[in-house]
């Protein structure tokens, strides 16, 4: 709670933290279109390489004549999956286990799979492809995961993805809590297709005992595309030929942010691997490289040039949101207080080495938000071929809104505004036992209420003056912040200028500017004036999660910059003692200082000058400290986040998200009226990009809602719209307004008491909770305008609605 | 291979961005077989060798393509598209190929006058019209003001889009100097982000054009515009 343990944590006074529109620090770069993305990268004689994809949603490849390709003039290599050459390729440290890097077996139709084709162009890449002659062997595959829970299904995975080595005690934090465990040692065994875990807590008995009814019903999440804007690709070149370090050189552009990962998948030590690249593009909390980024090093190492990989959209279709079907059942008493908890999910396990956090991850659930303690979790896990989930996705929902849905319809049951049930089921701040109001979301809601102009209806009782019916909803979470690894920042005054060397990557959230603000802000000096040296050999990484500089990194900068801070008051100290300058032989007296006379206790930095505290008047530029090269290093872990320490069983910052919607239930149309973020992040340190982040993440919900769709074929299971123009993302036409009320109550504990916003605003049901409010019927996801009229039909001949 | 620059300024990008203009082949000097690696001096003698060597193969096509002002004679493959032979053949990375069938913007450049999506154009066919890309815009003095506005704005955030939407901005206020806020949606609603920068694009070019505005003002009052 509050950055107490740390240097200024409660600083009042801010002169460059919270300043808007300071542009970032390659924001030209950007928009001038000189920044170099993976993609854009070309090296002199490269080859270009293509990987073979399966045309089935389960496949086996047999056999691949590669004869025919190899004729065709600028083909220079196929390599078959088979070649021992992949032998010499390491695993990936971030990805599953697999048997090779290059498999003859695709789980979903769109995978690498079987054969690389190497040549002059990548048209002639195509053209080698379509060449191969390739025996197929199709097999059974699992598009429909609600058909995949048959136990007579054949099972679609070999022994090699074999998980009973997980069935083992999860693991604890130190606060008590069980953490990212897919199975309990009580889970039974997998049974063909279908997993079944179940988390446990409280007295599940005693709780439906306590409760004076029993509320039922589905939400039902479909499976959303992340869409990484730039296509994921690689250049590489591999050179014996090293000026200055022993043993072989691989450079790679492309796979940002992952230097450390391909060196070791290559063997290479790291140093020995150059990656200038900065620019990631948008891969939010995507942390996996695709084999369009690793494959390039081992061709360009067998083939002796340059080669480039590139993905096209459809090769980059993965998938960030699974699609789960979740039955909830709340006991809850008269006044709406919750008592029990069961949620039985049936979720997606998606093809082979998915990611696992969005699959099983039941840790950050809105369940230990309540002061019920009573919560049981029980997941069925079936195996799919509908897609691969990289970990772990701009839009995991962490099943928060299974609590927004129960909220709303205990005040629909009891005619209660559901924000005053929220109020009360929410526990209080340090814990489910805790019943204390939590600051943050009290004044989160009060503003909410007051910019809103909040009156709660029943649902499908408000028309508007046009007719249409009007629909509102509410959602609370959690501000996160990331507090998991060791962070370390270097800073080093030289040349009367502060250097803050990171290796980047940039990708899209700003952190290093929000870094740079804060080493400002205690230095005492502005923005401008520090200056960030791109490096990929830094240690310093922009890549630490959340949003709004606010991780733990943040913490760890504020600490570096004031240890920076006291070494210039002390060497601007020293150098006012010094009477002569000394060239070589000469000496010749030097001015006096305005600092003489003084220690460093009795000096401070402000506006960039250097000054007596009891005199400001006596002072000297930043920049004339002295002539010694000072370094700073700081590193270690930052105070813990309740976020990520008591995944919702402690609460400090909140959000509120509010909407309005209207539906025309002639025609099915779904129009946001008003839509609001209330949000305390703590202590806004880049108000600019804090603002954008709200956005997208309102409008990454709003195209799963509203209008994106993946659709496979269920007799083939081919994906039918795995490209950008049948895959509907909104638009400039398309996207609401977002009012934004910004709170700062200081109650994280990252730097001055900040948290960030990252996916927590996130959600997969606050527009289709508006709906309901609207229709009384519920709509699945996306709320398209066919849909709603399809769930319209029952209530027009007055039967009742599905939930 | 080149590195990426780091602490940019409008200067410096520009100048960057002048660089690479700079740096544009304007004519092919050596004319290589793209399926074999021959090479020789004349376009002619490249068909030969396909008569020869790769009968039944699209030999290279010869074109003249007008980019940033100036005239480029390249020799390419005829299925090349506009984005590539920027790429690969100009060395013009600022337009970007994000959903390669025309559905995203992100490649934007601008023919004639009007924006144009050069992932879905042959660059066969662009012979005789002006292009201009977004390293074509940024060496303008007079859109400086809409590149601060972007960059003030933040209308971007992993800048994957940005020069897409930064050449349809300066499509649009070419042919109005003074767009609305709708009029701006619209023009820009056939690019995509990713990254939710929709209502920074509209801020930031009503900023820019009505500083713009100002300075043309100003300058028609001094006397000097």
């Amino acid at each position: 709670m509050a950055d107490l343990t740390g240097a200024n944590g409660t600083r009042e006074v801010f002169k460059v933290v919270g300043k808007p529109n300071l542009p970032g620090l390659t924001a030209y770069a950007m928009a001038t279109g000189v920044a170099k993305f993976g993609s854009d990268f070309t090296a002199p004689g490269m080859l270009f390489a293509k990987i073979l994809r399966s045309p089935y949603a389960h496949a086996r490849v047999l056999a691949i004549d590669a004869s025919a390709a190899l004729a065709i003039p600028g083909v220079v290599d196929v390599v078959l999956w088979d070649d021992p050459v992949f032998k010499t390729v390491g695993p990936d440290p971030m990805a599953g286990k697999k048997p090779s890097f290059l498999l003859n077996e695709a789980h979903k139709e769109g995978q690498e799979v079987g054969a690389i084709v190497v040549a002059e162009s990548e048209a002639l890449c195509e053209e080698a492809l379509g060449a191969l002659k390739i025996e197929w062997e199709e097999l059974p595959f699992i598009v429909d995961i609600i058909k995949g829970l048959d136990p007579a299904l054949p099972a679609i995975r070999g022994p090699e993805y074999d998980e009973s080595g997980t069935y083992g005690p999860p693991s604890i934090t130190s606060e008590g809590y069980p953490w990212m465990a897919t199975h309990y040692p009580d889970d039974p065994p997998k049974t063909g297709n279908v997993s079944r875990s179940t988390l446990a807590q409280g007295d599940i008995d005693a709780g439906w005992e306590e409760a004076d009814w029993i509320l039922e019903y589905d939400v039902n999440i479909h499976d959303v595309v992340s869409l990484l804007p730039n296509p994921q690709a690689s250049v590489a070149r591999w050179s014996g030929k090293n000026m200055y370090k022993p043993g072989e050189t691989l450079r790679i552009e492309g796979a940002v942010g992952r230097r450390g990962m391909i060196a070791q998948m290559y063997g290479l030590p790291e140093d020995n691997v150059i990656q200038e690249g900065l620019f990631q593009g948008g891969k939010y909390c995507d942390w996996g490289l695709r084999m369009s980024q690793e494959i390039t090093p081992l061709l360009s190492k067998k083939l002796g040039r340059p080669v480039r990989c590139c993905n096209t959209r459809e090769e980059n279709f993965d998938m960030c949101v699974n699609e789960r079907h979740a039955r909830v059942k709340l006991g809850v008493k008269n006044n709406g207080l919750i008592t029990a908890v069961e949620d039985d999910t049936v979720v997606d396990h998606g093809a082979p080495n998915s990611s696992e956090m969005t699959t099983y991850d039941r840790d950050w659930n809105g369940y230990y938000t309540l002061k019920c303690e009573n919560i049981v979790q029980k997941y069925t896990i079936v195996d799919s071929n509908r897609s691969f989930m990289y970990t772990c996705g701009q839009f995991v929902p962490y099943s928060f809104d299974m609590v927004t849905v129960g909220l709303y319809l205990i005040g629909e049951k009891l005619g209660i505004d559901p924000t005053e049930i929220a109020r009360l089921n929410l526990h209080g701040p340090d814990s489910q036992k805790d019943t204390r109001p939590v600051p943050s979301f009290e004044a989160c809601l009060e503003e909410g209420k007051r910019l809103m102009n909040w009156e709660w209806h029943p649902a499908g009782t408000k028309r508007l003056s046009d007719g249409r019916l009007h629909g509102a909803a509410f959602r609370y979470q959690m501000c996160p912040r990331h507090a998991f690894m060791k962070y370390f920042t270097k800073l080093e005054y030289r040349g009367g200028v502060v250097h803050f060397p990171t290796q980047g990557p940039i990708a899209g959230w700003f952190g290093t500017e929000c870094f740079t603000m804060i080493a400002a802000e205690e230095l005492g000096v502005g923005y401008e004036d520090i200056c960030v040296d791109y490096d990929y050999r830094a240690q310093h990484t922009d890549e630490a999660g959340g949003s709004d500089g606010v991780t733990g990194h943040g913490w760890i900068v504020k600490e570096c910059a004031n240890i920076l801070k006291r070494k210039i008051l002390e060497a601007a100290a020293k150098e006012a003692r010094v009477t002569t300058d000394r060239w070589g032989p000469v000496e010749a007296p030097k001015p006096p200082s305005p600092l003489t006379g003084c220690s460093a206790d009795d000096l401070d930095i402000e506006d960039g000058k250097i000054f007596v505290k009891s005199d400001p008047s006596r002072f000297i530029p930043f920049s004339a400290a002295t002539g010694d090269t000072l370094t700073a290093e700081y590193g270690g872990n930052s105070p813990k986040a309740a976020w990520s320490s008591h995944f919702g069983r402690k609460l400090d910052t909140m959000n509120t998200s509010w909407c309005e919607v209207a539906v025309d239930d002639e025609t099915g149309e779904v129009e946001i009226l008003k839509y609001l973020v209330v949000i305390d992040p703590g202590k806004v340190i880049r108000r600019t990009s804090l603002e954008s982040q709200i956005d997208q993440v309102v409008y990454f919900s709003q195209g799963a809602q509203l209008l994106e769709e993946y659709i496979l074929d269920p007799e083939t299971g081919v994906r039918l719209n795995a490209n950008m123009t049948d895959y509907r993302k909104p638009t400039t036409l398309d996207v609401p307004v977002v009012d934004k009320g910004v709170l700062e109550t200081r109650a994280g504990n990252g730097a001055y008491g900040a948290s960030g916003i990252a996916h927590n605003l996130a959600n997969s049901h606050i527009l289709i909770t508006a709906i309901h409010n609207a229709t009384g019927v519920w709509v699945d996801p996306p709320a398209t305008p066919d849909r709603v009229i399809k769930a319209l039909i029952p209530l027009a001949a007055n039967e009742s609605p599905r939930r | 291979m080149d590195a990426n620059p780091a602490r940019v300024t409008f200067e410096s990008a520009s100048a960057r961005a002048a660089g690479i203009l700079a740096a544009m082949p304007l004519e092919q000097k050596i004319v290589k077989c793209p399926l074999c690696g021959w090479q020789g001096f004349r376009h002619a003698d490249l068909i030969e060798h396909f008569t020869l060597e790769h009968p039944g193969c699209a030999a290279p096509v010869r074109v003249t393509l007008d980019v940033n002002g100036k005239l480029c004679e390249l020799v390419i493959e005829p299925q090349m598209t506009l984005k590539e032979v920027l790429q690969f053949r100009l060395g013009l990375t600022g337009a970007k190929e994000m959903c390669n069938r025309g559905a995203c913007g992100s490649c934007t450049v601008i023919m004639d006058g009007r924006p144009a999506l050069s992932c879905n154009v042959l660059a066969s066919e662009c012979e005789g019209k002006r292009i201009e890309t977004v390293e074509g815009i940024a060496v303008i003095p007079k859109w400086k003001p809409l590149i601060d506005a972007y960059c003030k704005w933040d209308a971007m955030q992993c800048g994957y889009c940005t020069p897409g939407f930064l050449v349809a901005a300066k499509a649009l206020i070419d042919r109005n100097p003074s767009p609305a806020v709708d009029e701006i949606n619209a023009a820009l609603s056939g690019n995509i982000c990713i990254c939710g920068t929709y209502p920074r694009h509209a801020q930031a070019i009503i900023e820019a054009v009505e500083f713009m505005a100002a300075e043309y003002a100003g300058a028609s009052e001094r006397g000097d515009g």
